[in-house]
């Protein structure tokens, strides 16, 4: 079963008195276990379709199911649950909330869910060891290089094992030997826990590395083959 | 609640100038608080004092608190005497007040109250050691806790009042109010204390109020208006119209701390709300990824409330220990003259405290919707 797919997917933005089909028409269906990339030049879409994807904004038109599970028609809460049980988020900024320690960062979609401390700790702790950071789990974001910073955000987004971890843009702002070694932590998690994640990128040596490559163009799916 | 409390911490100066803003206002509340709950005190050991009973005095009298206190004009006895014969009068008691020590400040005027002992007349005040005085009671004296403290007095001996030597039988109870300070004593003995001191006053059983029981079963306001009726050249206040004077002197004080409130809910709710906008449109990514990993708009919304309103519980609780600060230390200071300006109750402990949560909890209110409702995909762009 396709963990999400999408059919006749549609975003469209008024800027003025022009519109914008951001995402326009798109089919697209992805399996358990995926490691793919989705790339394009900025302003294809790519994005959009992430939000799209990580039910964090609603379509024009089209429907986004993920799991079986139809979301267009969902209410903010509903849409929040969705994002909370389902989706992991990896973004080009990181993310972390610079009051909390490593740990903490990555125990706070636990927290959303309402997992009880002492089980939210282990857990991160757990997280936190698949990613190699076992030792920075007191610092906070401030005494972390943007590689650990990176890797702390993958373990919080794999902390709730997700069904689908959509990253974007996560080896923007690292130099070439973090982004080689961030993309084969995510590689690593996909083969050793069955992960299913998602890349935006417009990094060709990050979209090469995964093993399905997703061209989009004005919003419209380019190409879709095997890397 | 720790992430509560890192987040305020964030930004120090700006939080400790928000917090303190409240604090100042908390502070004058607490002290205010603390001197209206004394005259609640006060007022309520008048209440005792002037419940069940009507006071007569001359029609041209000036009336202070509920009580006739002459200002120069009198009665004679007889009049007394007189009103024990209107239908409904179980006694009518003459009274006359000296003073024996003027107040310092705002402590309370040591005074002799001289009358005709009457059963049931001062029932409202309960008789700690001895007793009440009686029906030919002479050269007899029931004391105020406070004056008899002052005074050092017990049941039993005597004490000098006015270069008047009175054994003392009894002691009252701690009321908080005005009768701690007073000396009762019977009628005659008092009269002739007024006299010495008032040497240009010819010599005649003269009162400067008389205070009036009902028969039970009467009804007390028509008494009240039965007498005026009666007897010519008096006027007299019945319980309801003291309680009435009583409340208008409280009301002054009630609106000078309705004030106070009204200021601190004014300065420190806005800089509530002026702090609590800004922190959120510091962390608009944070409630963006926040929202983005699962957090409902309820989740946002109790975090930055439960910010707001912690920002006033801190400075509410700090407001209020400096207030009591400055209570106990204005009641030390005053304590050898055995005045007592300030009164600690529950109230005014959790009054203050409670009032500056709820304050800024509501002024957290809009800021707080303001973050809750934000698009999670704006939010995440900005930078």
């Amino acid at each position: 079963m396709s963990i999400v797919t999408t059919s006749g997917l549609k975003k469209v933005y008024k800027v003025g008195e022009t519109t914008i089909n951001a995402v326009d028409g798109l089919d697209l269906a992805i399996e358990k276990g995926e490691f793919l990339s989705i790339m394009g030049p900025s302003g294809s879409g790519k994005t959009t379709l992430l939000h799209l994807l990580g039910c964090l904004d609603v379509p024009t038109s089209g429907t986004v199911t993920i799991e079986g599970k139809e979301t267009g028609n969902l209410k903010q809460t509903a849409l929040a649950a969705i994002r909370r049980e389902k989706i992991g988020f990896i973004f080009q900024e990181f993310n972390l909330l610079p009051v909390l320690s490593a740990v903490e960062n990555v125990e706070l979609p636990l927290r959303y869910l309402k997992v009880k401390p002492a089980e939210r700790r282990r857990r991160a702790l757990e997280a936190l060891e698949k990613v190699g950071l076992t030792e920075r789990a007191n610092n906070k974001p401030g005494q972390l290089s943007g590689g650990e910073s990176q890797r702390v955000a993958i373990a919080r987004a794999l902390v709730t094992e997700p069904a689908l971890v959509l990253a974007d843009e996560p080896t923007g702002e690292l130099d070439t030997t973090n982004t080689v070694r961030i993309m084969e932590l995510l590689r690593e998690l996909n083969e050793q826990l069955d992960l299913t994640v998602a890349i935006v990128t417009h990094d060709p040596m990050v979209a090469e590395r995964t093993r399905r490559i997703i061209s989009i163009r004005d919003g419209k799916v380019e190409s879709d083959k095997a890397a | 609640m720790t992430f509560i409390l890192r987040n305020m911490w964030r930004r120090k100066a700006r939080t400790f100038l928000t917090i303190f803003g409240i604090v100042v206002g908390i502070f004058a509340l607490t002290v205010l608080g603390g001197m209206t709950a004394r005259m609640n005190q006060q007022v309520k050991g008048m209440k005792g004092f002037i419940a069940g009973k009507i006071s007569v005095a001359p029609a041209n009298a000036n009336e202070h608190m509920g009580m006739s206190v002459g200002g120069g004009k009198f009665l004679n006895l007889s009049v007394a005497r007189a009103i024990e014969k209107v239908p409904g009068v179980q006694s009518a008691s003459g009274m006359v007040m000296v003073q024996l020590k003027q107040s310092e400040g705002l402590s309370q005027p040591q005074m002799m109250v001289a009358y005709e002992p009457v059963p049931g007349m001062f029932k409202d005040i309960k008789i700690s050691k001895g007793r009440e005085l009686a029906p030919g009671d002479a050269g007899k004296v029931v004391l105020g806790s406070t004056l008899a403290t002052d005074l050092g007095a017990k049941v039993g001996s005597t004490v000098t009042l006015k270069d008047k030597s009175f054994e003392v039988v009894g002691i009252m109870d701690t009321t908080m109010g005005v009768t701690d300070t007073w000396a009762f004593v019977p009628y005659q003995d008092g009269l002739s204390v007024f006299l010495a001191a008032n040497p240009f006053i010819k010599s005649v059983d003269l009162v400067q109020s008389i205070t009036v029981l009902p028969k039970s079963g009467t009804s007390i306001e028509a008494l009240a208006t039965t007498i005026g009726k009666t007897i010519p050249a008096i006027k007299t206040t019945s319980p309801v119209q003291a309680e009435k004077q009583i409340s208008q002197m409280t009301t002054i004080f009630s609106a000078i701390i309705l004030g106070i409130a009204f200021i601190a809910l004014f300065v420190g709710g806005l800089s509530v709300i002026n702090t609590m906008i800004m922190s959120v449109s510091e962390r608009r990514r944070e409630i963006g990824l926040k929202k983005a990993i699962g957090a409902t708009t309820g989740t946002i919304l109790r975090e930055y409330l439960g910010e707001a309103a912690m920002i006033g519980l801190v400075a509410g609780a700090c407001g209020m220990l400096l207030g009591l600060l400055a209570i106990s230390g204005l009641n030390r200071a005053t304590h050898a003259s055995n005045v007592v300006i300030f009164t600690v109750t529950a109230t005014v402990i959790f009054g203050p405290v409670i009032f500056a949560t709820i304050l800024a909890g509501l002024a957290g209110l809009f800021p707080a919707l303001r973050a809750a409702r934000l698009n999670p995909v704006d939010a995440l762009k900005e930078e």
